[in-house]
């Protein structure tokens, strides 16, 4: 068992295929914005062989030189042909464990392990390609597993405050009994049998969540990523007559100066649509089979049906809670969960981690109560007083009246942009009466809307700083801005609300302070 | 009422950041220097704007050095409390910063080579998420405050 291993030799596959989708990519680069004919077909014979021969030569070195060793305490691993590199992963050092298959693992069978450690600096994640679905569940159970003897228990606990200076503080807000249950839970996880180790998983689960079809369908309805799909589509048709041949274009281009603004319209449509579809179908794919599971103390997110993706979590670690509602899913009042951990965050999530992708509100809490219980509130938000109302609308509405006046000036039909203030004092409106702010004894919660409505709770254990700011302006009213910290995946994290009163802010600060001041 | 934090920076601190603003100012006296070069390949552009660009640029250069660094100066105060750090700063928009000890990681001296002509050094806070700096003091005070500070988080009660 201790001994050095290599991946699987599919792992020279995957860098190649991962590195030729890489080349592709260029390749269709060069098609499109290098329309010069200088170069012959020979020439792109020659070098994109040449780059195809080298992907394939460097893939086969990274597998040949690239090896692991699973001790008792740690991950070793060596790598590198010229420059040689050798990294130490202390278990204590590790954040989360991703276990990935995208669709080349998955044609061989094979899984991607991804480690992430706290604090790595340059290079915090780690990850092996190419591994057997076993072997990964074993090196992931090895590197999780705790110790066993009470001795060795608080040993590991100081080394755990010592890598994390204040993560003991969880003692605080998990109960005892708790404590004792995880402990109980991690000795029988040691004292089972590997081979059984399937079934033993099953067992061992104190809480489970499923997505479920009714909530994927309704996830992907009401995603809003519909945006980003259409400016792809648009800008992908944009680059289409430079693909077509001219005869075919001054056809297109005949047929689209004689149609009416209908025709336009209804193509806009069919584009908008089509980019629906896209998100849609993204959005099934993502969050397809998505299961949530709490063991002990950690959190394993498994989701995906083409690329699945196997995710465990610290609960300890987590360092705050997000609940975000699109207008849309406010409608069918259901809401997504994130959290804001050290470590395990995904950068297409914004550094967070989905907890759950839709639920209903009321839901809520009681998914929070099995999962990451001291999140479990209901807060009472306290509103903003009456001044800021004015300095929500009028920072949307001024920006967006210059804009209107520009165009009216200058375009016809300008005077249409006039819109633009009224939508824009309306979301200011909208913000200022979702925003909300509410302590108690040991967790800040804030609601704020920018066009999704967010309401984070955060844990004073858990923020770094506090600060407040004012300028001129909310001078003038007495407002202030209240901004809050916390760690996350890489860097920090700032959570801020705007246009707080004075006595709101003082609070805050009360609230905070560790120093006891002397009241007037 | 929270009493605001009464610790001024080093009075050296900002005859140094004068002295930084000016060589920055010179920066502004290039967008005139640009204009006028492109008025020579473009011999449409009209002339004038050099001058009025020139005078701007003067202008801001000493509204900045003399005015918005002095501004700077007198607001930046900060404390140092037994379980917590306080700062505030901020020309226009006003700050003010708690950073409790126990989220302290470390604190660090740094100097730049004006700095170390004037012994001076600014003294950095760094918590698990952020950053922050009290920019100026002489060498002893930044020293003696990185050294108590250090010493304060270490004897902060992570129970608390």
């Amino acid at each position: 068992m201790n001994s050095w291993k290599r991946q699987h030799p599919a792992a020279i596959f995957i860098s190649f295929l991962s590195s030729l989708k890489e080349i592709v990519v260029s390749l269709i680069a060069v098609l499109i914005f290098g329309q010069t004919q200088a170069y012959t077909s020979l020439f792109y014979l020659i070098f994109f062989s040449a780059i195809l021969f080298i992907a394939l030569y460097s893939g086969f070195v990274s597998w040949w030189k690239f090896y692991y060793n699973l001790q008792e305490e740690e991950l070793l691993i060596k790598k590198g042909l010229i420059f040689r590199k050798n990294r130490f992963i202390r278990k204590e050092r590790i954040q989360s464990i991703d276990i990935n298959a995208n669709i080349i693992q998955r044609l061989f069978r094979l899984v991607e392990l991804r480690i992430e450690t706290a604090g790595g600096g340059s290079e915090p994640e780690f990850s092996l390609v190419a591994l057997k679905r076993e072997e990964a569940q074993r090196i992931k159970k090895q590197l999780l597993k705790k110790k066993t003897t009470p001795i060795s228990h608080t040993m590991e606990h100081e080394q755990h405050i010592a890598t994390f200076p204040h993560a003991e503080d969880e003692s605080m807000f998990v109960p005892d009994e708790e404590h004792d249950s995880h402990n109980v839970t991690s000795q029988t996880i040691v004292s089972d049998d590997l081979i059984e180790e399937r079934e033993e998983v099953e067992e061992q689960v104190d809480f489970k969540w499923e997505l479920g079809t009714r909530r994927l369908i309704l996830a992907a309805l009401t995603s809003s990523g519909v945006g980003i799909a259409a400016t792809f589509l648009a800008a992908v048709v944009s680059q289409l007559p430079q693909l077509l041949p001219e005869w075919l274009l001054d056809h297109v281009i005949g047929w689209f100066v004689h149609s009416s603004i209908l025709l336009i319209a209804s193509l806009l449509l069919v584009i908008l649509f089509t980019a629906w579809l896209f998100t849609l179908v993204g959005t099934m794919l993502k969050y397809g089979y998505f299961i949530l599971k709490k063991q002990g103390n950690d959190i394993h997110i498994s989701r995906g049906v083409l690329e699945q993706r196997q995710l465990t979590l610290n609960a300890a670690r987590i360092t705050g809670v997000r609940l975000v509602q699109s207008p849309m899913r406010q409608l069918f009042n259901v809401v997504s969960i994130y959290v804001e951990s050290a470590g395990g965050g995904t950068k297409d999530e914004d550094l967070s981690t989905i907890l759950v992708p839709l639920c209903k509100r009321n839901e809520v809490k009681y998914i929070l109560e099995q999962t990451v219980p001291e999140f479990a509130i209901s807060p009472n938000y306290e509103s903003l007083p009456k001044e800021s109302l004015r300095r929500y609308m009028i920072r949307l509405a001024i920006p967006s009246l210059i804009v209107a006046a520009v165009t009216t000036y200058y375009l016809p039909y300008g005077w249409l942009a006039f819109v633009l203030p009224i939508v824009g004092a309306s979301i200011g409106f909208a913000q200022f009466k979702t925003a909300g702010i509410c302590h108690n004894e040991y967790m800040l919660c804030l609601k704020t809307r920018t066009i999704a409505k967010t309401e984070v709770y955060l844990p004073k254990k858990r923020i770094q700083d506090m600060s407040s700011s004012q300028h001129p302006l909310q001078k003038l009213d007495n407002l202030h801005t209240l901004s809050v910290s916390v760690l996350t995946t890489v860097l920090g994290k700032t959570f801020t609300m705007r246009h707080v009163s004075h006595e709101q802010m003082e609070k805050s600060y009360g609230w905070y302070s560790y120093e006891e001041m002397k009241r007037e | 009422m929270r009493p605001k934090p009464d610790q001024p920076l080093d009075l050296k601190t900002l005859k140094v950041w004068k002295i930084t603003s000016a060589f920055g100012s010179v920066f502004y006296g290039l967008l005139p220097l640009i204009y006028w070069g492109l008025s020579r390949i473009w011999t449409f552009l009209p002339i004038w704007p050099t001058y009025a660009l020139a005078v701007l640029a003067f202008l801001f250069a000493l509204i900045n050095i003399f005015i918005i660094q002095k501004l700077q100066w007198n607001r930046w105060r900060y404390k140092i409390y037994e379980n917590e750090i306080e700062l505030m700063y901020g020309v226009f928009i006003l700050r003010r910063v708690i950073i409790p000890m126990i989220r302290v990681q470390h604190v660090d001296t740094k100097q730049g080579p004006l700095f170390r002509y004037y012994r001076l050094a600014s003294v950095t806070i760094s918590t698990a998420a952020t950053v922050h700096e009290i920019p100026g003091l002489t060498l002893e005070k930044a020293d003696m405050l990185r050294d108590h500070i250090a010493q304060l988080a270490r004897e902060a009660d992570p129970d608390e």
